[in-house]
């Protein structure tokens, strides 16, 4: 059952005002994942962790002769190790994501937004190589994947620099995606995957290696599983020119059950290429979005 | 009662108010709504808001107050004290008015008008009426005449031959239409020629009618309105013994010289025929002899077709005028003054005519009829002699005041007691002046007077000058009655030369002159008789008024004109007709000839200016003025009123967030 983010600190209305996605996913992150410990390797990475006392029996290299030097004491100089875990977040910018319908807080964007900068931040943090993919029409972000915290900050920038605008391209955008995707890599889809669960399945066939996980977690307006409380609303397609005028009292029951169903088959056809599904509203928590995210994860990661 | 001077404007108000209402009552409300996917929205029957219930009726009945008070206010209401004179007819009228007059044969323009108005009549959606002008006065079918009737009507119209008067059809045309027609149309279908309309003006817009204008018969294929010729003068005169001579005018009306072929006509067969060279826009004449006796009337002919067919003959009479005839009233008495006088006047009036064309004739039983009271014939000339006191016995003085008043002339001389034709004049009101005294009456021994110098402007003047003045001035007069103080109606052509009056003349309007003579003319009052110039000063005395009158040789006539006093003789059409004793010359009008035609502009002009469509409450016409009141400013009083009540109903509410209400805009 979603978690509704109504007076919240996490409520997406509220963190949506918060420009600065660096801070907004630490606020999150940290706010909503307490009791999350750091499960990072340390190790034989550029990264500087800690100092910790001496071993007897541990490699000299790991001494740090200055301190040795000024303090007489050996003192070990640890480094985060590189996981050498790819963390990609795929971003679909295309029109249909500006939506805002009247019981959403956000746009679908600004949702998915706000997501990916708290998952860049979080596998940041554990120490992955997150790497950025935004399209609509045309590809807007592609940053490879890297590690460090001017990596993790030029990624946010890239996801705040985002516009909802034109029509969605999945089929060329992920094609010039999959290309260039590296090993062992975490794909994260954020899309509202309207119209493209015949090729969807067929492009995430890569997540059935084992070097590659995939995620797909669906962005909906509220509106668009519970049609709007209208009369008659004459519905304009907004990647497209077609206009439909209708009455949601009389269609809305069956609008659900097409919406159901359509999410049950994507999940379907999905999980047939090892891929996990997930929904998401933009009036959900963002706290109970990062939770689903990591229950996601560490299933993958079992 | 509630009235409307634009009711149309009810109607519009129903035309913009039903589909409104239609439009409110079938709306759909669909606002544009911008989805993400129309993937699975299936469209739907869209209920309609307009049978929902209003949601707030006071407004919508304030709505419908308003609109119905704006509509009426367009309507122009008003009041009327008398509601029957106000009811509305609601129906179009249309007029068709047709010119018949001579010039619309020319170019086939009558032909051409009445196809025009029987097409009119089988497309017509309106009460129609006809009106034809231009024959014998107006032709009309009142409206509601049924349309078949009409029709065939139009197909047996002929074309007068009276010169067209269109004031005429617009003094009537107007008046045909019914009192309170709503649109009142007037179609007036005519060659406009000039001559028949440049007299012509009616406002008619200021009538509330409105005109439409069809000009026909320009002729553009058969060269225009010029290509015509046409005979514009014929007459006949002695030409020597047996011998007429005949001469004809024909104009040229185009802009070149044209060369025509004019023949004369005399007892059905062609007798001569001339070439003639026109000069553009002018005129040429020829001479034809005949021999007199042998035909009563000949016709001048123009051989060419021409676009104007009716000018190219004219018929005249070659018959000899009637002769004049005169007649005496005297005393019975064997009077030897008077019978000496009669005797005079007698030879010197017969010889006064000339040829055969100019005759006189003593009449004497036409003379006696009038003396009686029984007017048996024409009489030119009437001479009284010797008037005295058998004139007041016979009660004369009103039988002749009768025949001067009918044109005749009369001349009379005093009787042996002056005073008591003075006093004969006054008592009958034939002149007016006092009598002083007799000249010359005491010694028939002493010197006569003399004739003064005749004025050079007097009509005397110009017929006595050389020889024949100097035997004027020598005659004498050896008697006279000296009359003085004359009435400001009296001429004096003849004077003594101490500057009285020999001869006193009163002319009445309708012709008719009265000659008197202070003398008598007989060898006891003048020598005047026995010299050269009594023939020509008794005929210029009294022969002026005669040939001046109607009543003498020939007489020319245009259609339409009327000749007579008692007996009238009507001119229908062109030719040669004897009414009486007369023979009357009845010649087509030459301005129909003319072609000369209005343009648009000026016969717009002509009826008034722009055509508008104005009802009978605008127009003046009717009595709806006097009766009604206008109710314009109340309506619009009215409107304005609810208007700001609906304004302040319907603004939106700026209450809080907390008392959220919504606007009835």
């Amino acid at each position: 059952m979603a978690q509704l983010a109504q007076d919240s600190l996490l409520d997406p209305a509220y963190l949506n005002q918060i420009r600065d996605f660096s801070l907004l996913a630490r606020v999150v992150v940290d706010g909503a994942l307490p009791g999350i410990h750091r499960s990072l390797r340390q190790g034989r990475g550029n990264e500087f962790f800690q100092y910790r006392p001496y071993e007897n029996g541990e490699d000299l290299k790991v001494v740090d002769w200055k301190v040795f030097a000024k303090r007489n004491e050996l003192v070990a100089k640890t480094f985060q190790e590189d996981t050498n875990f790819n963390l990609f977040l795929v971003l679909d910018a295309s029109g249909s994501m500006g939506y805002k319908g009247v019981r959403g807080t956000c746009s679908k964007l600004n949702y998915a937004s706000m997501l990916a900068a708290c998952f860049a931040y979080m596998g940041q943090k554990q120490g992955d190589r997150v790497g950025l993919f935004a399209y609509g029409e045309e590809v807007r972000q592609w940053i490879s994947p890297s590690s460090g915290t001017a990596h993790l900050n030029r990624v946010l920038q890239g996801i705040a620099s985002l516009e909802a605008k034109g029509k969605c391209d999945h089929e060329g955008a992920w094609e010039q995606f999959s290309t260039a995707l590296p090993s062992r890599s975490m794909v994260v889809f954020l899309s509202d995957f309207l119209e493209a669960e015949e090729i969807l399945a067929d492009r995430l066939k890569f997540s059935l290696s084992a070097h590659h996980e995939a995620l797909c977690l669906q962005i909906l307006d509220p509106d668009e599983i519970n049609l709007p409380d209208s009369e008659a609303l004459r519905f304009v397609e907004m990647e497209g020119e077609r206009e439909i005028s209708s009455a949601p009292g009389v269609i809305r029951e069956k609008y659900e059950i097409d919406m159901r169903k359509f999410q049950d088959q994507l999940k379907q056809k999905l999980s047939m290429v090892s891929a996990e599904f997930e929904n998401f509203y933009t009036d959900q928590d963002l706290g109970y979005a990062l939770r689903r995210f990591l229950g996601m994860r560490n299933r993958r990661g079992q | 009662m509630l009235e409307f001077a634009q009711p149309a404007a009810l109607w519009m108000g129903l035309s913009i108010g039903l589909p409104i209402l239609a439009h409110m009552a079938y709306r759909r409300v669909t606002q544009k709504y911008a989805f993400p996917s129309l993937r699975f929205i299936r469209p739907s029957n869209i209920p309609r808001t307009g049978r929902k219930t209003p949601s707030d009726i006071l407004l919508l009945i304030l709505r419908i107050l308003l609109f119905i008070v704006l509509t009426c206010l367009l309507a122009d209401p008003y009041w009327n004290e008398n509601p029957s004179i106000g009811i509305q007819s609601n129906q179009d009228e249309t007029i068709l008015a047709v010119d018949l007059s001579p010039s619309m044969t020319g170019g086939q323009a009558l032909v051409e008008a009445k196809n025009l108005a029987y097409g009119f009549l089988s497309d017509q959606k309106s009460n129609t009426g006809l009106l034809a002008f231009g024959k014998k006065g107006l032709q009309e079918w009142p409206v509601g005449t049924d349309s078949e009737s009409l029709k065939l009507a139009v197909q047996e119209l002929e074309h007068g031959w009276e010169r067209g008067d269109a004031q005429n059809m617009l003094e009537r045309a107007p008046e045909m239409f019914s009192q309170n027609t709503f649109r009142k149309k007037l179609i007036v279908i005519s060659d406009f020629q000039r001559g028949d309309w440049q007299s012509a003006f009616r406002d008619l817009a200021s009538l509330g009618v409105e005109f439409e204008i069809l000009g026909v018969g320009k002729n553009e294929q058969g060269g225009g309105r010029r290509a015509n010729r046409s005979v514009v003068d014929a007459r006949a005169v002695p030409a020597g013994p047996n011998t007429i001579r005949i001469w004809g005018v024909v104009r040229n009306w185009e802009d070149e010289k044209v060369e025509v072929n004019l023949s004369l006509w005399a007892g059905g067969e062609e007798k001569e025929s001339k070439d003639i060279r026109l000069p553009p826009l002018a005129s040429a004449q020829a001479q034809f002899l005949l021999p007199a006796g042998d035909f009563s009337t000949a016709m001048i002919r123009l051989e060419e077709e021409d676009f104007f067919p009716l000018d190219n003959n004219r018929t005249i009479s070659l018959l000899a005028p009637p002769s004049k005839k005169f007649g005496f009233w005297f005393d019975d008495t064997n009077n030897p003054e008077t019978i000496e006088e009669s005797e005079f006047l007698r030879n010197a009036v017969l010889s006064a005519g000339g040829s055969s064309w100019d005759r006189w004739e003593t009449k004497q039983e036409n003379a006696d009829g009038i003396r009686l009271g029984d007017p048996q014939g024409a009489l030119e000339l009437l001479m009284i002699l010797g008037i005295e006191s058998w004139f007041n016995d016979e009660n004369l003085g009103p039988k002749l005041l009768d025949f001067l008043t009918t044109g005749g002339s009369a001349l009379v001389t005093p009787g042996r007691r002056f005073s008591s034709t003075a006093s004969i004049f006054k008592q009958n009101n034939l002149m007016d002046f006092s009598f002083l005294r007799v000249a010359g009456g005491a010694n028939l021994n002493s010197i006569p007077f003399r004739i003064a110098t005749l004025e050079t402007s007097s009509s005397l003047g110009e017929v006595f000058s050389g020889k024949s003045a100097r035997d004027l001035y020598l005659t004498a007069i050896r008697r006279f009655g000296i009359l003085n103080n004359l009435g400001q109606d009296l001429q004096v052509p003849l004077r003594d030369r101490q500057g009285r009056p020999l001869v006193v003349i009163r002319n009445f309007e309708t012709g008719g002159r009265l000659v008197f003579l202070t003398f008598r003319f007989c060898q006891t009052w003048t020598d005047l008789p026995l010299r050269n110039s009594f023939l020509p000063l008794l005929m210029e005395l009294t022969e002026s008024s005669v040939s001046g009158s109607n009543s003498s040789t020939r007489t020319t006539l245009e259609p339409g004109e009327k000749f007579g006093n008692k007996e009238t003789f009507y001119a229908e059409i062109p030719g040669v007709f004897r009414f009486k004793d007369q023979v009357v010359e009845v010649v087509l009008s030459p301005v129909e000839s003319s072609p000369d035609v209005f343009g648009t502009k000026e016969i717009v002009q002509a009826l008034g200016g722009e055509s508008k469509v104005l009802s009978s409450q605008d127009s003046g016409v009717g009595l709806l003025q006097d009766s009604a009141r206008s109710l314009w400013l109340w309506f619009a009083i009215a409107a304005t009123i609810l208007l700001i009540i609906e304004m302040l109903w319907s603004r939106p509410f700026l209450d809080t967030a907390e008392n959220p209400k919504t606007s009835h805009a």
